[in-house]
């Protein structure tokens, strides 16, 4: 479509999407920028300064004192763990609500998809005190669960999207052949629904990378912490040490970038597939 | 083929597991917050029933629960009033832009893969009234008049807070739209050429329409999300000053880790929760009635 538009409009065009695309990066650019200044530096007109010398000390300070390593490799595990058990659970619940047949399966589902609606603070309170009473807290599987469970509405909204467009022929026959409903599942629906599986996996992956504020409740000790808790460390006693925070910031910011920049594809087409549905 | 598909057994084993997930983190916690919110708990020791006190109260008296909805209910207009409008125009714009097209995407898209700690930190570094990038550029573009504190004035911290989440939130209303201008079939655009139609026809009475039910669906999720809010406002401004920016989820912390009031706190949560559902089903009602049945 884009050959029919004149030289004119094309450049308009680029120079309105460029300008919103800056708005969108811009900060990121200045976050980046500043990471390598002096905190002295920071200050004066110019919005964006070459360093005088780049201050590799701002990441030597983010990785010792943010503990970043530490974090980092929390953050991988608890995310891990999350993302694969709330994909192969909302997967194996997602077939028996487009696929099998039972009295209760549209109330039930209907009783989960509240579960997007609710607000993870409201359940921060009594999750705590249960966690509390269980003695469960300052673990990371007190992370895990919750975010398992706060994974299957949305995974599911996505993954029954999904399996509804696959035709029934390739089940009939396999059953007629005898196979069943966990080797169908496993065997010929899983390998169909990978795109499916690889969207969920991307939104569930982002959301509990970056999630905050239930790991800021449930957890106490130091070596437990999640990768957001690292700028944590620098706004408390290291306040005034801005150039390690920008630091920091970048260290987090950039693998939830790289993550995004190689699945990309993966998401739009998985939001485009969600979307038809929705 | 039925008898396999209805074994109640493998239906069971099928569905049980993550439904105790979901039962026991998201409805278990919920019916506790009711029992808790008719107490007045302090989250140590002994308490008493208080009945429907606390939910009178807070409906009654408590002027920081009505604040932090009217917040949501900013958040939510100027969602739906300026965020949304832009981001159809880009995404269609986008449908425009040939081999660019995923570069764009990508660029409009990344703020909203980054941590909201990180974005709220740099937000308020943005803001902040000596080495900040908004003071910096107004100061270069001659409006020096117009720099301030952004998080420190109670009456613009709101609209401050209000900005640094439309910025992250902008690229996710952006690409649901553009994923639902990919569903629309190409060959629809083509037939309203060969019928004559203009780019302003085109777009106004096709593509548009055909937009509609991703609307309900983006509206929808932008309603709860802006009501969800709550990880921006407690590391930007912990709904200060004074009250000024408090949000539900943020308030219900306070109450109960900074006030020590685990009922009230509690009551507060299961009032988010009702509104919560209210405001949907509102919205579905209302947008359903908008735009037809597709």
């Amino acid at each position: 479509m884009d050959t029919t538009m004149r030289r004119g409009s094309k450049i308009i065009l680029f120079v309105v999407m460029s300008a919103i695309a800056l708005i969108q990066i811009f900060p990121l650019i200045w976050l980046i920028n500043f990471s390598f200044l002096k905190s002295g530096d920071f200050f004066g007109s110019s919005f964006l300064k070459w360093p005088e010398a780049f201050q590799w000390k701002n990441y030597a300070d983010a990785f010792s004192n943010g503990r970043v390593p530490t974090y980092f490799m929390n953050s991988l595990f608890v995310t891990l763990t999350t993302v694969i058990v709330s994909a192969v659970l909302a997967l194996m619940m997602s077939y028996a609500f487009t696929r099998m047949n039972w009295k209760l399966k549209g109330p039930t589902m209907n009783f989960i998809m509240l579960g997007m609606i609710i607000p993870i603070h409201a359940t921060l309170l009594p999750n705590f005190i249960m966690f509390n009473k269980l003695n469960m807290l300052d673990h990371l599987g007190t992370l895990i669960i919750p975010y398992i469970a706060f994974s299957i509405p949305i995974s599911m909204f996505i993954m029954t999207g999904f399996l509804e467009t696959i035709p029934r022929v390739i089940e009939e026959s396999a059953i007629i052949d005898g196979a069943g409903v966990f080797t169908i599942l496993f065997r010929i629906i899983l390998p169909m629904t990978k795109p499916a599986i690889a969207t969920v996996s991307v939104l569930n992956f982002i959301t509990w990378w970056n999630e905050f504020i239930m790991a800021n409740t449930f957890l106490v000790s130091e070596d437990l912490k999640t990768l957001p808790f690292s700028i944590m460390k620098f706004t408390g006693q290291y306040s005034s040490n801005y150039g390690a925070q920008f630091a920091v910031m970048t260290c987090i910011a950039i693998p939830s970038i790289l993550f995004y920049l190689l699945f990309t594809e993966q998401l739009t087409k998985g939001i485009t597939a969600g979307a038809v549905k929705g | 083929m039925h008898q396999v598909m209805s074994n109640k057994k493998t239906i069971f084993l099928l569905v049980v597991p993550g439904f105790l997930f979901f039962l026991f983190m998201v409805c278990v916690p919920i019916v506790m917050s009711v029992y808790y919110g008719m107490t007045d708990w302090k989250g140590i020791g002994d308490y008493n029933m208080v009945g429907l006190e606390n939910y009178i109260n807070i409906l009654i008296h408590d002027k920081v629960f009505w604040r932090s909805l009217w917040n949501a209910i900013l958040l939510v207009i100027a969602t739906v009033v300026l965020q949304h409008p832009i981001a159809i125009l880009f995404a269609i714009l986008l449908t425009h832009m040939g081999k660019w097209e995923k570069l764009y995407r990508v660029l409009f898209f990344i703020p909203a893969v980054i941590s909201i700690v990180v974005t709220s930190k740099l937000w308020s570094a943005i803001y902040h009234p000596n080495f900040g990038l908004l003071n910096k550029v107004l100061e270069s573009i001659g409006l020096t008049s117009l720099k301030q504190e952004w998080l420190g004035n109670p009456d613009i911290a709101i609209w401050s807070l209000i900005v640094t989440i439309m910025w992250q939130g902008f690229g996710y209303a952006l690409l649901l739209y553009y994923a639902g201008l990919q569903g629309i079939p190409e060959d629809l655009y083509e037939a309203a050429k060969l019928d004559g139609a203009n780019y302003t026809q085109l777009y106004t009475k096709i593509i548009i329409p055909l937009l509609a039910p991703m609307m309900r669906v983006a509206i929808i999720l932008a309603v709860i999300t802006c009501l969800k809010q709550m990880e921006t406002v407690f590391l930007m401004t912990n709904g200060g000053p004074g009250e000024s920016t408090q949000f539900l989820g943020n308030y219900v912390y306070k109450a109960a880790f900074s006030s020590s009031l685990y009922g009230y706190g509690n009551a507060i949560s299961v009032l988010f929760v009702i509104f919560c559902l209210i405001l949907t089903v509102i919205m579905n009602k209302l947008l359903k009635k908008d735009v037809g049945e597709f």
